[in-house]
């Protein structure tokens, strides 16, 4: 089952370490080369719906204190998360193998 | 401060709007989604707004993507959370928004794996799939609706702008006028000095002021031009809560009668027009009514007079004047009722309690002067219902017309549908004893009629606005509809209810009817269609919507024939051929009676030169102009109590006013160029006022006493009744005193030609310019048009709800066949049996067109006592015709049996030549 473009956005932008809701905006914007630009509703729909199914959770952590602004809230990959995640990747990682058989991937 | 420290003070305030604006945006998302994660997104549309700002947006910039993205994905979560509180999710993880299974509406056997939003969605489309099926049904559905709504909805916003929302004045709840009452006239002018008393005397009023709207001449400039002035006292402002918008308003000192200033403040228009928005304008002179008065301010429009009813009763004129500089002989202070009069009533006074605080004051008036105040009161009514209350009748008649025609297209869209209903009956009632939900059937009827109802709306509410625009242009000008009517929340509001009532009007029957088929009766009937099914219910909606119409109908013939009746009313003067105009001569130039007196005969003798003009003469008031006066007199060896003397029309008119008017001379003679300041006063009386001083005595010879005349007048002539304000007043006393005698400066010309009366009109022009080159005229018309523009109210009633009726006419009809032509299909089979059986066609035609007139018979019996209490209602606008008119109700019953007759006629001849052979081979 295909995962969310998203999602798997979200999940990847958290993979390296937690980040608050406008972090992974930005940090979406950089993975993608400012290709996808999120919305907040969009991010926190997809959020919502993955706190729900367990993929990631809040954090109790903080950064440093004066990086920090305490309202804040951040989010972590679940365990469940990473997998979804993982899963996910294995998959388009198959689907570009396919690609490239088929001369469709220009790159080696 | 800084430049830097300012940006830093805005972009403070900036911040703090945004995050405002946050809160209201995650506001849109469902509770629980907010509980979970609401904060979380606050920030983030926070800190993008931020960013967007650094990056150089505007706060418009910032903020509109903002807006779209809660836009795009608010409802989406809502539906999302609908989805899992009403159904169970097909796939957890996506939306389920996958295909669904392709099948028949309404007749799924399971109802787990789709949700409720589902399965409206599909009714939705199976509707259009319908309706794609059967363009011809939907677009007739659609746009009788259509139609239906849009009527409504013209008509409503109509009635809002008119009858429901307030005037556009501070506290315009608390807006009185006042207006004198005295025996046998409610709605009369007050005088300054009652104004001057209940100013005083009153507990009630925050201010009260009194104003009368008068042409003024403006002179000094390039061409001579009639203003629209308005003698106010200062207070008039207050009372309005009226703002200068450059310079100053005069205060009520300033407008008191002899020590008021030469001021005059002019409105925004005029500030336009005259002066191109120049500052200027302030301290300028205008020369008006021959007095120089200093320009001091600009009055602010509060609003917009195009959308608001009759330019909102008190503004509407160029120029404001004090009303101490009104020109009226001996000054203002002695004047009888010569305005009117308008107040704020206090917070929290209720009217009765302002009347009451009035009563005592004109109760200790008349006791300290019983000469002059005997018998008067005073008559409080609201602003709004000075303005609007004459129109409630007629707009309310309307609204209820629109009303009746759209129930008519709603009962027919219904029987169209139950047709399509009891078509599938089988089809449903076999899939019902196959275990299909029934609920989900009547689901689906009631989800084409809401999109039926929806569709309509939207296309009706475009209707809806162009034919208000068709309809503001066609009012008469005595009505008070303004010109431009606004789209408010509560035409929407009312569309939408509109919108509502067509839903279930329309589902309704079709949904009760498949609601609760019998199983096994239809399924016993065979293949062919069941016959007589919904019939009964067909009937109720037959008989509903032929009652409707004849209701309608028989309305509208009274209003019609009320306003045949006005136009063939014998007015007493003859209407054709005559040419008149209005002026009014400035007081400084013709300060003598002398004065005027030369200037009216100079100008006769030149406008009697006028090629094509068979005979001329002035009068003070044209009838039917809207101008009009009255007075008490005296009769010679008769003594009346104060305040009880006889009253009549009074008229100033030249000589060879009757002739040009061809009122009739019956007795004694008409006046003469001798009557003049020199001679001993006389009058000419109307038959009415002679038959009823003098009943069993010739009038000529008798003497009376106007309060005006110190002297005894004699009558030296009777004339024909004429009359004049409207068509529909009984006959009234008149009397008409020698212009020359009583030579004042406003006066009209009426002059009798042979040729088209409008041809001559430049020709009097110049006349009138060769004897005074600054006079100004108005009110240039031909009498026929004077006449006619007085009977527009009643002109535009009759002919909106002639075609409202006409419409529900033939809705009804298309109706009546409709029904008649499906009942006699579903029972070609069973005619097709009799036939065979040896009936003949000409009883199977009686039979079918009897069943139809009797239904019609049953609704004309409705529809008449109906119109009876309509008719009754409708009293107001009647003239010459009662409510319950027989002759018009036999017309409308008549009009409407005959058309159902039609409508029968067409499908029972059909029925009387079913073939036999083909009606039995169907089974």
């Amino acid at each position: 089952m295909p995962l969310r473009s998203v999602e798997f956005h979200v999940l990847l932008a958290l993979a390296a370490e937690e980040r608050h809701g406008y972090g992974l905006l930005q940090e979406v914007a950089a993975l993608t080369g400012g290709e996808l630009q999120l919305e907040p509703g969009t991010l926190y729909r997809a959020l919502h719906r993955m706190l729900k199914d367990g993929w990631v959770a809040e954090s109790a952590r903080r950064p440093a204190a004066d990086l920090d602004d305490k309202r804040r809230r951040y989010y972590r990959l679940t365990p469940a998360g990473r997998r979804a995640a993982s899963a996910e990747a294995e998959r388009l990682w198959r689907l570009v193998t396919v690609a490239r058989a088929h001369r469709l991937l220009s790159r080696a | 401060m800084t430049e830097g420290t300012d940006v830093s003070c805005r972009s403070a305030a900036g911040a703090k709007a945004d995050r405002r604006i946050a809160w209201w945006l995650v506001w849109a998302y469902p509770p629980r989604f907010r509980r979970e994660v609401g904060l979380g997104l606050v920030d983030a549309i926070e800190d993008r707004m931020r960013a967007r700002r650094e990056a150089g947006a505007s706060a418009l910039g910032a903020r509109v993507p903002a807006i779209l993205d809660t836009m795009r994905n608010a409802p989406a979560e809502w539906m999302a959370t609908l989805r899992a509180t009403l159904g169970v999710r097909l796939k957890p993880g996506t939306t389920g928004d996958g295909n669904p299974p392709h099948e028949m509406s309404g007749f799924s056997r399971t109802s787990g794996g789709r949700t409720v939003i589902d399965k409206l969605m599909q009714d939705v489309r199976y509707a259009l799939r319908l309706w794609k099926r059967r363009p011809g049904f939907a677009l007739v559905a659609l746009l009788t609706l259509a139609l239906g709504v849009g009527a409504n909805t013209a008509m409503f916003s109509i009635v809002n702008a008119v009858l429901l929302r307030p005037l556009p004045y501070a506290h315009a709840d608390r807006l009185v006028v006042v207006w004198g009452r005295q025996p046998g006239n409610p709605r009369s002018l007050m005088a300054y000095r009652e104004y001057d008393a209940l100013r005083a005397q009153n507990h009630t009023f925050d201010e009260l002021s009194v104003f009368l709207g008068q042409s003024v001449n403006l002179t000094g400039v390039s061409e001579p031009q009639r203003l629209l002035g308005n003698f106010i006292t200062g207070s008039l402002f207050d009372v309005l809560s009226l703002k200068p918008e450059r310079g100053r308003l005069f205060t009520d000192a300033e407008s008191q009668p002899g020590r008021a200033k030469t001021v005059v403040v002019i409105s925004h228009d005029f500030w336009e027009r005259t002066f191109n928005k120049d500052d200027g304008a302030i301290g300028a002179t205008l020369t008006l009514n021959g007095n120089p008065l200093t320009v001091v301010g600009v009055l602010a429009t509060p609003f917009d007079s195009r959308t608001v009813p009759a330019d909102g009763f008190f503004l509407g004129y160029d120029v404001y004047i004090p009303a101490g500089l009104f020109p009226v002989p001996g000054g203002l202070t002695n004047a009888g009722p010569s305005m009117l009069m308008a107040g704020r009533m206090k917070s929290g006074v209720t009217l009765s309690a302002a009347r009451a605080d009035f009563d005592v004051i004109t109760k200790r008036l008349e006791i300290s002067d019983p000469k002059s105040q005997a018998g008067r009161s005073t008559n409080l009514e609201l602003a709004h219902e000075t303005l609007v209350g004459d129109s409630r009748t007629g707009l309310m008649l309307l609204l209820s017309a629109v009303g009746a025609v759209l129930l008519i297209a709603c009962v027919n869209v219904s029987n169209l549908l139950l047709a399509r209903a009891v078509d599938r009956q089988r089809e449903i009632a076999l899939r019902a004893a196959l275990g299909a939900s029934r609920l989900a059937v009547t689901r689906q009827m009631l989800v084409e009629a809401g999109l039926l109802a929806a569709v309509s709306a939207g296309v009706g509410l475009l209707l809806g606005r162009w034919s208000l625009q068709a309809l503001t242009w066609l009012r008469p000008p005595n009505v008070p509809i303004p010109a431009e009517i606004a789209l408010d929340q509560s035409v929407l509001l009312f569309t939408a209810g509109i919108a509502i009532v067509v839903a279930v009007l329309c589902g309704l029957a079709p949904a009760l009817r498949t609601s609760r088929p019998d199983v096994s009766r239809v399924l016993q009937t065979g293949f062919r269609r069941g016959s007589g099914t919904g019939g009964r219910t067909r009937d109720v909606l037959v008989v509903a919507e032929t009652a409707l119409s004849v209701a309608l109908l028989a309305v509208s013939g009274l209003i019609v024939q009320s306003m045949m009746a006005l136009q063939h009313v014998n007015v007493g003067f003859d209407t054709a051929n005559v040419f008149t105009l209005q002026f009014r001569l400035p007081p400084a130039k013709y300060p003598k009676p002398e004065d005027i007196a030369r200037f009216f005969k100079q100008t006769i003798e030149r406008v009697q030169a006028v090629p094509g003009v068979q005979s001329v003469a002035l009068v003070r008031r044209v009838p039917f102009s809207g101008n009009w006066g009255d007075t008490p007199f005296v009769v010679e060896g008769r003594t009346a109590a104060a305040g009880s003397e006889p009253r009549a029309g009074q008229n100033m008119i030249s000589p060879d006013y009757f002739r040009a008017m061809r009122i009739p001379l019956l007795r004694g003679r008409d006046f003469t160029d001798r009557d003049d300041l020199q001679s001993p006063p006389v009058v000419v009386v109307n038959q009415t006022l002679a038959r009823t001083i003098w009943p069993d005595d010739d009038a000529v010879g008798k003497h009376i006493k106007v309060p005006e005349s110190p002297e005894w007048l004699t009558v030296i002539g009777v004339v024909g009744d004429a009359k004049h304000r409207t068509a529909t007043e009984p006959a009234l006393p008149q009397l008409y005193l020698a212009h020359y005698q009583v030579p004042l400066i406003f006066s009209s010309l009426v002059a009798r030609t042979a040729v088209p009366p409008m041809s001559i009109a430049n020709d009097v022009r110049r006349a009138i310019w060769s004897v005074d080159k600054d006079q100004p005229v108005w009110s240039v018309a031909s009498l026929d048009d004077i006449v006619a523009r007085s009977h527009g109210s009643a002109r535009f009633l009759a002919s909106l709800l002639a075609i409202f009726s006409g419409v529900a006419l033939a809705l009804a009809a298309s109706g009546i066949y409709g029904v008649m032509s499906y009942s006699v299909t579903e029972r070609t089979h069973e005619i097709g049996i009799r036939l065979a059986l040896g009936a003949s066609a000409g009883r199977v035609l009686r039979e079918v067109v009897g069943r139809g007139l009797a239904l019609t018979a049953v609704a004309l019996m409705i529809g008449l006592a109906a119109a009876a209490g309509l008719g009754r209602l409708a009293r107001g606008v009647l003239f010459g015709v009662t409510p319950g008119d027989p002759a018009t109700l036999a017309a409308a019953a008549g009009l409407l049996a005959l058309v159902s007759l039609a409508a029968c006629y067409i499908p029972a001849r059909r029925a009387a030549r079913v073939d036999p052979v083909v009606a039995l081979a169907e089974e």
